[in-house]
């Protein structure tokens, strides 16, 4: 009986058999491969779209410019400028609160009904839509505190209020992962527990909370439903002077430009879009460098 | 300006009592005494005391300010001669608050003008007496607390103090946020409802949002059903785009995990993160533009007359792709947290990679893919620039993927970028969307978080 089963597996059934096997394997992996492949071709593909026809729309005076309703002399520079206001709002605000809060989470915090509570609602924050954020601005921050309308410091105060959870959230990962070793060392030393967090703990977490708090900036660099809740759409001519100033920004120039019919906004929207995506890149490129360089493992 | 003047000298002099307070430590320090605090605690602990007092106080003086300016205004002999009518009289004072202020240059109304020297005096006037107090704040504040610097005091504790309020303030805002988000939607959602019945909001099959503008005009009710938007939503989010970016997204993270040399996957996770990475505006021009057309051909050459130029089919697709970087991310981590034993026993029995994969490692996998699942339906729902400028703007109830349909997102966006008065129900409408539109997600959010946290801890 043993002996006959031994023989079957090199016989020419078990042989097919395997290598019915390997051929499954061999199609699954290039499922897998092609999977990657068709994500990968479609960024390539818009990405070389958005070349092909906003190349010709790059130039001085379109980077200069501002708003226009002639195509041939609208530009960039009031929308990037609105597009800068907002975030400096927006990383002014977030950056500290964010970091507070998750060293107050992380090192701090009872367990108790409390503090799930704020984690759940951190959590949640965190996948609610956008243009949720863009209702609560219009009925707070507009309706409410009579804030100006269409003004950068509204449009960063609501930025604010949505990268404020992923920054909380990528805080606390990398305070998670400075080792406890290092805090005990200190306490050994007689550090009291604050300066153990804020001499020790948090300088380890640095790179990790930088690199979440730039990825955070990029989706709020790029972000445009909400601040079409809060009226950042109007017609904008001269680049805004300060945060209190009517201003656009640059995703939303992108929109506003994408519903011209005039010809000559194709490929003003295009050359938008590439400006855009140089900056989101740059900063996406500039986290990963942070990740990559600074990146302990204990 | 003066505000900005009032906050400078503040701080101005906090950093000035800060210095004398740490200097004050040290000359105790140099002459023997042995501090309980290093000198940098004092001076922190004199800052404090000198400038969140002061600032405090011109936080709140601006509303109290803003009262008492109207008030000084009105009582003046060239405010006394407006309408008694509040509502013209309260537009000639914001008026002449702006251009006061040099928001603008001329009034509307010619009283504006006429007022808006006296409103800027006065408002001088007063931002003076606020500045004027915090200043003297700081100064009390400042000069109370550098007379408690001293050896035994225990300068640290003060300033942990206040960095413990600090940490507790910054960690209960996410608590506030969620709270403004209900309240608010809440709050204009029931204004909503109390000129919409909430029935024929939820169950309601025609979605036509005019209000009339003359009671005995032609469709002069308008209609709010919210069916066909909600349809609409599911179709393109949580069908089209999942039957896309589920296997996809799958089939990438085994990809990536599971076969993938180290050198390719360095280059290929970076491009799914750019992919994640891509504004969504952009997307959105990107699927009007150029998938839009190529769909409606394909439903044309299909023989789909009504093939149109704003299908689902394509918002659906490009939502999809957008939503790969995310379920593939999900799915990496689920897939790692497997444990490596129950890889190696399953391949110790003679499993090939590929069956050791889809029998044992996607199902110990799968709570944490079902959540990653979860949270990218939450994500493509709420998705809105794809939808506004892919997708349509006509309610329609169909199944029919070259059709057109709208979602819950794009009648939010259209409802409330219009020109219109802040109490009809078409802009009421929009929150009483957004507030189903959050519920929805929070669900989903809470049973998405729920699953992938215990799972985590099954394997831990």
């Amino acid at each position: 009986m043993n002996s006959v089963a031994l023989t079957r597996w090199s016989g020419e059934d078990a042989q097919r058999r395997v290598a019915k096997r390997y051929a499954a394997e061999r199609r699954f992996k290039l499922l897998g491969l092609l999977a990657v492949g068709i994500s990968v071709a479609f960024l390539v593909f818009l990405l070389a779209t958005m070349l092909v026809r906003g190349v010709g729309g790059l130039s001085a005076t379109f980077l200069a410019g501002s708003d226009s309703t002639d195509p041939a002399m609208a530009g960039v520079w009031g929308a990037l400028k609105g597009s800068f206001l907002t975030i400096l709002v927006t990383i002014g605000l977030a950056f500290p609160v964010g970091v507070l809060s998750a060293v107050y989470l992380e090192e701090f915090a009872p367990r108790n009904r409390w503090t799930d509570l704020i984690e759940v609602s951190i959590n949640n924050l965190a996948a609610v839509p956008s243009i949720i954020f863009g209702l609560l601005g219009l009925a707070v921050f507009l309706n409410v505190l009579h804030l100006p309308r269409s003004a950068p410091l509204v449009g960063g105060l609501t930025l604010a209020l949505m990268t404020m959870p992923v920054i909380v959230i990528a805080g606390r990962n990398a305070i998670k992962s400075v080792p406890p070793s290092i805090r005990d060392a200190a306490l050994g030393v007689g550090a009291s527990k604050m300066q153990v967090v804020f001499h020790h703990v948090l300088p380890l977490a640095l790179p990790g909370i930088l690199t979440g708090t730039i990825i955070g900036m990029a989706r709020a660099l790029g972000e445009t439903a909400p601040l079409l809740m809060i009226g950042m759409r109007a017609f904008i001519a001269a680049p805004p002077q300060g945060i209190s100033d009517p201003a656009t920004v640059l995703p939303v120039q992108i929109f506003l430009w994408s519903d011209e019919v005039s010809r000559g906004f194709v490929e003003k929207t295009s050359a938008a879009i590439i400006v855009l995506l140089v900056f989101m890149l740059l900063m996406n490129g500039l986290a990963i460098y942070l990740r990559n360089r600074f990146e302990r493992r204990w | 300006m003066t505000l900005t003047i009032a906050l400078a000298a503040v701080l101005a002099i906090a950093v000035a009592f800060a210095y004398l307070g740490r200097s004050r430590a040290r000359g105790m320090r140099s002459g023997g005494s042995r501090l309980n605090s290093l000198p940098a605690y004092h001076a922190g602990y004199v800052f404090l005391w000198a400038a969140l007092p002061a600032l405090l106080a011109l936080a709140a003086w601006s509303p109290i300010q803003n009262r008492l300016v109207e008030q000084a205004v009105l009582a003046s002999p060239a405010g006394q001669q407006l309408p008694e009518f509040d509502m013209v009289r309260d537009t000639i004072l914001s008026e002449a608050y702006e251009i006061a202020a040099g928001q603008r240059e001329a009034g509307f109304n010619p009283e504006s003008t006429a007022l808006a020297p006296v409103y800027r005096a006065t408002l001088a006037h007063y931002a003076w007496i606020g500045g004027g107090l915090a200043i003297l704040l700081a100064l009390a504040g400042g000069a109370w607390a550098l007379t408690r610097v001293h050896p035994g005091f225990r300068a640290r504790s003060g300033v942990e103090r206040w960095v413990m309020g600090a940490l507790v303030g910054a960690s209960l805002i996410a608590i506030l946020t969620t709270l403004g988000i209900v309240l608010s939607l809440l709050f204009e959602s029931l204004r909503f409802f109390s000129m919409v019945s909430p029935s024929e909001f939820l169950f309601g099959t025609q979605w036509s949002p005019q209000t009339a503008l003359r009671a005995d005009q032609a469709g002069s009710s308008g209609a709010f059903g919210s069916i066909p938007l909600f349809w609409g939503t599911i179709f393109i989010g949580a069908i089209i785009a999942m039957i896309v970016a589920i296997p996809l997204g799958l089939m990438s993270a085994i990809f990536l995990t599971q076969y993938a040399p180290a050198k390719l996957r360095s280059v290929l996770k970076p491009a799914l993160e750019i992919l994640a990475g891509v504004p969504t505006v952009v997307y959105g021009y990107f699927a009007a533009l150029t998938v839009a057309p190529l769909v409606r051909d394909l439903g044309i050459a299909l023989g789909i007359g009504s093939a149109s130029s704003e299908s689902a089919l394509a918002a659906g697709l490009v939502m999809g792709i957008m939503i790969i970087p995310l379920v593939s991310s999900m799915a990496d981590d689920s897939i790692a947290a497997v444990p490596q034993s129950m890889r190696d026993g399953s391949l110790a029995l003679g499993a090939t990679r590929s069956e050791t994969i889809k029998k044992v490692v996607l199902p110990a996998a799968l709570p944490g893919v079902v959540g990653g699942v979860l949270l990218a339906v939450s994500r493509a729902i709420g998705e809105t620039m794809i939808v506004v400028m892919a997708a349509g703007l006509a309610a329609n109830l169909t199944i029919n993927p070259f059709d057109s349909v709208t979602t819950v997102t794009t009648q939010i966006v259209q409802l409330l970028t219009g020109d219109q008065e802040f109490d009809s129900p078409k802009t009421l409408a929009a929150f009483a969307l957004g507030l189903v539109l959050f519920l929805i997600t929070l669900v989903l959010n809470l049973i998405a978080l729920r699953v992938v946290r215990r799972y985590r801890e099954a394997y831990e």
